[in-house]
């Protein structure tokens, strides 16, 4: 037998065991954390029954297995719940001014299903308060965060977080922007709710885009048969939404041929605010997507200048971006017999 | 030369991109020479392709039936008949084996004998930084936004700016046309999320550009800029050779035209041609400069780890804590599970736990001999490094560190700052090597460095390359 296939072998069965490995350890946490036995364990947790000794034995053995996994849980449920859990940490600096932080975990839940990696930020609290005494004003300051650009944190921190103690920039700042003279205190809330807010919108923004092109169908380079579309000039596009668009050179996709004749469809940069259309009569399209979803302002230009009907084909109905190739199909189906 | 009866008058446009330098000049076997000779085949077959061959036509021997025929004997590459033919020429050294010499020489002496177009010249050194991504010193910039800021109710999600990869250039145009003459190339990344500028200045728009060869293929008057994909940096490279240093202050004369001070014309117009009205923006330097680009787009890149390094980096990459749908308990999946996000797929994971197993072990067996002690030390390092140096890397190059405190007294430290500095040294430190913050890592984990009392930017949480440090945290300059 050939050493290549051999090793595609041992490969693939390792790879088959690790899968299994990983399958049984899901399911014996999720069996440790199942309501049944967690039920039956605060059952028996509570009176030592004092005939069954072999049997006591084994739920001390297995106790704290069950209660890590039923307070894993319970972290759990509230993350899911609330989106927007608070968690203590320690700066490990020993030349940090002030230990404890206070983290923040946004928890972001995809269209299908998944959840996101998690968004952190880290504040800490700065001024007086640290002195120990509790009657200083408790204010914070974004340390570190793990927010994308996509979400200006340094703008919602000069907004929702002004520091009464900065007196350096604050007259500079003071004369650019009036607003902030009358109300010049925290406000923690805000902050976190807007910057959840950018986030989710950010990952709806993406999610539809994601939705448009699905529908479309998506041929991804190397991985999809390349023969159906051999005769295909068209060139590869990059995806910026992909599931490795954000760690090396992500995958090289192109839009399907479909009933639409859109040829490319993609967001023009990783925010996915705006998207760009291609037709295959060298229509070139781009339209903005609203906070709230919808297909704000169109913009469709071909040889022969604006093309006005299919702009308002794109923003008219009920606007979703998400219904928006079904517009496109139904003003299609009539125009066709003339074309 | 292509055109050579052609008048040409002093205008300020760019430099044209079929601009052809003649290809006897010996540079250009040098530029051509840091390619590999697949590169090389690859570039001639993109200059062959039928979308591209009217931008880089070969040269063919009905285009000058006029030449004498010995001329033609005595060149080892006669001139093809067709473009078809030229591309089975290559074709042919694609399938034998050889140096990469006779690639260059078929190119310079057969088919381009007629001149390298300034864009090919582009393509060349592109492709080459494509193939060697540290091989240039790139410094990050922050695109700040200057003047009225938006109303606080305004839409916040809008922060980026965008770019537009022509309309920029023609404003960059506009900017420096009347100070310098330029070539500009854009090109996309084939493995990194970025877009490349390459600028080629030369001196004044009123100077003969044929009269040096020489000067059109001067590395030091390339100006690359990267810009990442959707976030507010961007990346330079001012490539200076020590020539340019040393003319740069000779005489009056000298300053218009040193590529120095064209590269700093360049550099100012680049956030004026990103500014648009009322938004206009200001380049800020980020203290952060290394050879890998890739260190830098995870340092000030579009990612999440801009802001989360070192003791934090834990964060960035969530290596805590999995998805609220996970079922088991955090402390039992290891970081590199947590890291690979599950829907991703599982066949590149058996390598990495293997490689980053690997080393790990023979260091704590050789130097420790209690086993106790080495745990505990790698728990330290882990909770003071993260996942910065190990699991996910950004090597720095260069790490230069300027240390405010004075040596001896640790205590009055921070009062004597306050005095006039004359009395009180200052301590520079400069490491280098090729990933210092890994290097560090290793110290630590070894016991060399105690990671407990390590300071914060031997754990690269600065994110910086440059620093000046006081009482162990890293002293911001005034935003001016």
């Amino acid at each position: 037998m050939d050493p290549d296939d051999l090793d595609t072998e041992i490969s693939s069965i390792r790879a088959e065991i690790r899968t299994l490995h990983h399958r049984r350890r899901i399911l014996t946490s999720s069996l440790l954390s199942s309501r049944p036995l967690q039920r039956l364990s605060k059952t028996h947790s509570l009176p030592p029954p004092a005939n069954q000794s072999h049997r006591q034995q084994e739920w001390t053995d297995i106790s704290p297995l069950l209660q890590s996994s039923a307070s894993h849980a319970q972290t759990n449920h509230h993350r899911i719940a609330f989106s927007t859990t608070t968690f203590p940490f320690t700066d490990p600096s020993p030349n940090a001014e002030g230990k404890s932080l206070l983290g923040i975990r946004i928890d972001i839940c995809a269209r299908d299903g998944r959840y996101m990696k998690p968004y952190y930020v880290l504040l800490r609290r700065v001024g007086r308060s640290q002195g120990g005494d509790g009657g200083g004003k408790k204010e914070v300051k974004v340390l570190r965060h793990t927010i994308p650009s996509v979400v200006d944190m340094a703008r919602l921190e000069r907004v929702y977080l002004p520091l009464e103690s900065t007196a350096e920039d604050g007259e500079e700042e003071e004369q650019l922007k009036p607003w902030k003279r009358k109300s010049r205190n925290q406000d923690l809330k805000s902050f976190v709710r807007e910057v959840r807010k950018g986030l989710v919108v950010w990952h709806l923004r993406c999610d539809a885009v994601r939705y448009l092109r699905e529908t479309l169908g998506v041929v991804t380079r190397g991985v999809d048969d390349d023969a159906l579309y051999e005769d295909d000039e068209r060139p590869w596009e990059r995806d910026i939404l992909g599931p490795t668009a954000n760690t090396d050179g992500a995958g090289e996709t192109r839009i399907a041929k479909n009933k639409f004749g859109i040829v490319s469809l993609g967001p023009t940069s990783l925010e996915a605010v705006y998207v760009r259309l291609e037709w295959e009569d060298g229509r070139v399209g781009r339209f903005k997507i609203s906070n709230t979803g919808v297909v704000e302002r169109a913009v469709v230009i071909g040889d022969a200048g604006r093309d006005k009907l299919t702009e308002g084909i794109l923003t008219g109905g009920d606007g979703r971006v998400e219904t928006l190739l079904q517009r496109l199909e139904k003003s299609t189906v009539p125009a066709s017999p003339e074309v | 030369m292509a055109r050579p009866k052609s008048i040409r008058a002093p205008t300020t446009a760019s430099l044209p991109s079929n601009l052809r330098i003649p290809s006897s000049t010996p540079s250009l076997v040098k530029s051509f020479g840091k390619l590999t000779r697949q590169a090389l085949l690859d570039l001639a077959f993109q200059w062959l392709d039928d979308r591209s061959i009217q931008a880089f036509p070969p040269y063919l021997q009905e285009n000058e039936d006029q030449k004498e025929e010995e001329d033609e004997e005595l060149s080892p590459y006669p001139a093809e008949r067709t473009v078809n033919d030229v591309r089975n020429a290559y074709q042919e050294l694609q399938l034998r084996k050889g140096g990469k010499r006779e690639v260059i020489d078929r190119i310079l002496e057969g088919d381009w004998r007629h001149g390298i177009t300034l864009r090919q010249l582009a393509m060349v050194d592109l492709r080459y930084i494509d193939d060697h991504s540290s091989s240039l010193r790139w410094t990050a910039l922050e695109l700040a936004r200057i003047g009225n800021q938006p109303p606080p109710d305004a839409d916040l999600s809008a922060c980026v700016p965008r770019v537009h990869a022509s309309t920029f250039l023609n404003s960059l145009q506009q900017q420096i046309a009347p100070l310098v003459k330029a070539h500009y190339y854009l090109s996309r990344s084939t493995s990194l999320p970025l877009t490349f500028l390459r600028i080629f200045v030369t001196n004044s728009p009123y100077e003969h550009p044929r009269q040096a060869a020489e000067l059109l293929t001067d590395a030091s008057r390339v100006i690359y800029v990267a810009f990442p994909d959707s976030c507010p940096y961007l990346y330079t490279s001012i490539a200076s050779s020590p020539g340019s240093k040393a003319s740069a202050s000779t005489s009056p004369h000298a300053v218009a035209t040193d590529p120095r001070s064209l590269q700093r014309l360049v550099r100012d117009a680049l956030p004026k041609a990103l500014s648009l009205p009322h938004q206009r923006y200001n380049l800020k330097a980020t203290s952060l400069t290394a050879k890998s680009l890739q260190a830098l787009l995870s340092l000030r890149g579009p990612g999440r780890s801009n802001h989360s390094n070192g003791a934090f980096s834990i964060f960035a990459d969530a290596a805590l804590e999995g998805s609220p749908l996970d079922p088991r308990p955090s402390d039992t999946v290891t970081p590199e599970e947590h890291m690979n996000h599950p829907s991703h797929h599982k066949e590149n994971q058996p390598t990495d736990s293997e490689t980053s197993k690997a080393p790990k072990r023979p260091l704590t067996n050789t130097t420790t001999t209690d086993p106790h002690t080495a745990k505990k030390r790698t728990l330290t390092v882990q909770s003071r490094f993260g996942t910065s140096g190990s699991l996910s890397s950004a090597p720095l190059d260069r790490l230069d560190i300027r240390l405010l405190d004075s040596p001896h007294t640790s205590t009055t430290s921070t009062t004597s700052t306050s005095e006039p500095t004359t009395n009180t040294p200052t301590l520079s430190l400069t490491f280098t090597g090729t990933d210092i913050i890994s290097g560090f890592r290793k110290l630590a984990d070894l016991g060399i460095v105690d990671a407990k009392k390590m300071p914060s930017w031997m754990t690269g949480e600065e994110a910086v390359s440059v620093a000046v440090i006081r009482g162990g945290n890293r002293v911001v300059k005034g935003t001016g």
